[in-house]
């Protein structure tokens, strides 16, 4: 800093400290001032935004001021005292009361996901069979690697085609062909012939088998079972021993089972069960498991307790005493029904359906091509020579297209999708690959960026053992990198999941009554829907129910934002 | 130039080079194979098994090394020696083209090994950095477990065959399994600069090359640990040709059989036995820099 030229020899006491150095001192003061006052001001304004819309769509004030009171003291008083509580006095406590409380939260959203998209949009048998087919393919691989561990180029054959024939099994047969002499033309002898599908996909055997399993066994098989497993291998891991997967699995699988059968009683749907047990009762039973062995931290387990019995207890106060609660527009039956001409009764349950479709999309297509082009950038390409030069530009433009508007992205979709390939207007796949394209700039920087970020003297090291290149991109780069390219990859895909102008140009629809059944359908996505929303005549679809379908997109973000920063801290943990 | 002191072999031997029965991907080190006089599949202690002749490397127009011209001697070691920035990592990385990673890196002249030169066309590097492992001048383990980190070479050549016990040879042969026989699972990158440098030294011993290439493996390491690896380069010399980069003279002179003494530009002044190095160097250059006086 100009003028701070501090003697070392003096006294850091400053005890005499000279007229520049009181200049430079003041001046650094300001400079953080106004740096804490812009941070501030930003902060501020998305603040008061959000307290706008947060209060709008959930209309608190619209409660007896005794409900808040009772709410006030059963819920609010003492599950902050006891968070307190847990966060001064004992270290772990803190973390598994977060921990207690969150993973259950979080499971029921991700359960909620796969109910909707399993359920409702792909059957049960739909899903199951592909998954059959899946593990068909894989079995054929692992056997050829077994059988024939050299034969590299015939495992990439069986790689490719295992899959297909598994899934799509082997079409039918149809030549037609004839044979005539380039220059006259005259037919020399026709090839014309057909044959019957010749062997059926996994999938369509299992649907066609007469008598089909129930659909909530066919999840526990294919849902709860694998994910056990993988959960018991923490749990092995903790222990230090092999049965503790075991012991995970049957756990799970009696769990569900039981579960299954006892729900239907108090109507709860079996399949829903099985579903929403794997995600939450089974991260949640691991980590309380680890808690109680590990006995640390103990008290924060009282945080969840107090909040539910919080609950509870308010709510039968409010209900004996009387005190009437919120009317807010952000409630159950907006998000589970579909927008309707009376604002009360108006929901965002299909283009919510519609915008986890279309994300479903955009990761398929986005995310392999983003990162396969970064490996490619970084790893394979050559970067001096004329080719070289070819390769800085392309990454510049790619920089460029980042920044492209997206209403342009729209107009490609439309041309590409829309018209040249057919996948009809509006359609979830046309809208999913739309806005890949438009994320896929941003995948692809931010994987290039964490794939630049492994040290380079640990690819050296992978070579200098004699690993190939591919070896040291799958087990060094690829790992390392990954982290990165998640926490780059789900920014975007918060960026993706809230744009309205490529759905407006591809066709989407305003508002659909239905969400859509399968990825060729048409759809509406959130923030096509709020757009819809927001040019309605009643004022209450303009304040209310807009304000609603917001805050249900923003927290969609957050969640999403939220998972990439996890990702993050872990990794940064880890390394 | 250098002074080539052929030790008690022949200068160079044509040595078959069998294919590196290694993963299906890479096949021999060459596809010819040359006739050999003597068809032992062992050793022989003292014969050249590396051998340099006039090379020269360029890093763009920057030339790292001159005419480089030097026999090493097999089940040896042979130190490097010389001021920073002379070329010694150069020529380390020469020998297992590890260079080919460096854009501006430019070999020219000849580099034998077993025979073959390694620039040959038709050589694949993978093959040949699977016979000559490397040692870095920092130590750099993988960000995985422990044992991730000693299996690594054995997993990417599909030496699968009894992998445990060959890590745990390898750990005790880099004088690590006692501190880390516990705590296999645990992320290398928590192990202390010296474990790291010594878990790097395992990794690369346990594949079993022919040839150790080690760029100063003592410098991240205090006095008790560097004993250790000295010793450890000791017994490795009875399997295996080491080749070590060190800054420290007494260290040269304490473990080496051949020493090479290089000098600013990339110069090598002085090879031969050590012995002879330390006690009268031909250059006075060389004694200069040997007794401390430049450098
Ligand atoms: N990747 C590179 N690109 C360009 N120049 C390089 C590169 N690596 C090394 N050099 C240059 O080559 C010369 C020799 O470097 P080298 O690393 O071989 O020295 P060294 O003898 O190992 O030194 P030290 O004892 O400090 O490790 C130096 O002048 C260095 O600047
Ligand atoms: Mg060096």
């Amino acid at each position: 800093m100009a003028g701070g030229t501090a003697e070392p020899a003096e006294p850091p006491e400053s005890a005499g400290m000279t007229g520049t150095e009181e200049v430079s001192r003041l001046r650094g003061t300001l400079f953080e001032a106004v740096t804490l006052g812009a941070t501030v001001f930003g902060l501020l304004m998305v603040g008061v935004l959000l307290l706008y819309v947060v209060n709008d769509a959930v209309r608190p004030l619209s409660a007896d001021p005794g409900w808040h009171l009772v709410f006030f003291l059963t819920l609010v008083v003492p599950s902050l005292s006891v968070a307190a509580y847990c966060y001064t006095r004992e270290g772990p406590a803190g973390e598994v009361a977060y921990a207690t409380f969150g993973l259950p939260v979080v499971g029921l959203l991700v359960g909620a996901g796969i109910v909707v998209v399993f359920l409702e949009v792909v059957s049960v048998a739909d899903w199951f069979g592909l998954a059959l087919a899946l593990v068909a393919a894989a079995g054929a691989i692992e056997l050829h690697r077994r059988l024939r561990p050299y034969a590299a180029l015939e495992r990439l054959a069986v790689l490719i085609v295992a899959p297909l024939v598994a899934i799509f099994g082997v079409p039918a047969l149809s030549v037609d062909r004839t044979l005539a002499t380039p220059l006259t033309g005259t037919e020399l002898f026709t090839l014309s012939f057909s044959t019957p599908k010749l062997l059926p996909g996994v999938p369509e055997l299992f649907t066609s088998l007469p008598v089909l399993p129930l659909d909530w066994l066919l999840l526990v098989v294919s849902l709860t079972l694998p994910v056990a497993f993988a959960f018991g291998r923490i749990v092995s891991r903790r222990r230090e021993d092999d049965r503790g997967r075991l012991e995970t699995v049957a756990a799970a699988g009696a769990v569900a089972l039981v579960g299954a059968l006892v729900a239907p009683t108090v109507g709860i749907d079996a399949a829903h069960w099985v579903v929403l047990a794997t995600t939450t009762l089974l991260p949640l039973g691991v980590y309380l498991e680890g808690v109680v062995r590990e006995r640390a931290g103990l008290a924060g387990l009282w945080f969840p307790v107090v909040v539910v019995a919080g609950t509870l207890v308010g709510a039968l106060v409010v209900e004996t005493v009387g005190f009437a609660g919120p009317d807010p527009w952000l409630d159950w039956g907006f998000l589970t029904s579909a927008t309707s001409r009376s604002p009360a009764d108006a929901g965002i349950y299909p283009a919510l359906v519609g915008s986890i479709l279309m994300l479903v999309v955009i990761v398929v297509s986005a995310f392999p091509v983003g990162v396969g082009a970064a490996i490619y950038l970084e790893e394979y390409a050559p970067n001096s020579g004329p080719l070289g030069t070819f390769v800085t530009l392309v990454e510049i433009n790619i920089g460029n297209l980042a920044g492209v508007p997206s209403v342009v992205y729209g107009l490609l979709g439309l041309a590409i999708f829309v018209r040249t390939f057919d996948l009809g207007n509006g359609t979830v796949i046309v809208g999913g690959f739309t806005v890949g394209l438009l994320i896929l700039p941003i995948v692809i920087i931010s994987a290039q960026e964490a794939i630049r970020a492994v040290p380079d003297s640990l690819r050296q090291a992978s070579y200098g053992m004699g690993a190939t290149q591919w070896q040291t991109i799958r087990n060094v780069v690829l790992p390392r990198a990954l982290p990165g390219t998640l926490t780059g990859t789900i920014l975007a895909l918060g960026r993706a999941i809230g744009e309205t102008a490529p759905l407006l140009m591809i066709g989407a629809a305003a508002s659909v009554r239905t969400p859509p059944n399968g990825f060729f359908s048409r759809f509406s996505a959130m923030p096509r829907q709020i757009y819809s929303w927001s040019s309605e005549i009643q004022p209450e679809f303009r304040y209310g129910v807009l304000a609603a379908g917001v805050v249900t997109l923003l927290v969609v973000l957050l969640m999403m934002n939220g998972t990439a920063i996890l990702i993050r801290n872990k990794y940064q943990r880890e390394s | 130039m250098a002074r080539n002191v052929p030790d008690d072999g022949k200068p160079s031997r044509n040595e078959r080079i069998d294919a590196a029965e290694a993963s299906g991907e890479t096949g021999g080190l060459i596809e010819t194979s040359v006739t050999t006089e003597d068809s032992d599949e062992h050793s022989t202690p003292g014969r050249t098994i590396i051998e340099s002749r006039g090379v020269d490397v360029f890093y763009d127009d920057v030339q790292a090394l001159r005419g480089v011209d030097m026999e090493i001697p097999e089940n040896r070691v042979t130190a490097m020696i010389g001021p920073s920035g002379c070329g010694k990592s150069t020529f380390l990385r020469t020998i297992n083209r590890m260079n080919d990673l460096v854009d501006s890196a430019r070999v020219e002249g000849e580099l034998r090994f077993g025979g073959t030169n390694v620039y040959d066309e038709g050589v694949d590097p993978v093959a040949l950095r699977r016979r000559i492992g490397m040692v870095f001048q920092s130590p750099n383990p993988f960000p995985k477990s422990i044992y991730d980190n000693a299996a690594y070479g054995l997993k990417v050549q599909d030496k699968t065959d009894d992998i445990d016990d060959r890590v745990e040879r390898a750990l005790r042969d880099a004088a690590l399994w006692d501190e880390v026989q516990d705590r296999l699972d645990e992320s290398g990158l928590e192990l202390s600069g010296g474990q790291q440098q010594r878990l790097c030294i395992a990794r690369a011993i346990a594949v079993d090359p022919d040839v150790l290439l080690m760029d100063e493996p003592a410098s991240a390491l205090d006095p008790v640990a560097t004993s250790k690896v000295e010793d450890l380069i000791a017994d490795l010399a009875e399997e295996y040709t080491v080749v070590i980069v060190t800054h420290n003279m007494q260290q040269a002179a304490r473990i080496s059989d051949k020493t090479a003494v290089f000098l600013t530009g990339g110069e090598l002044v002085e090879f031969g036995d050590t012995n002879e190095i330390f006690e009268n160097p031909e250059h006075d250059r060389v004694e200069d820099y040997i007794t401390g006086k430049f450098g």
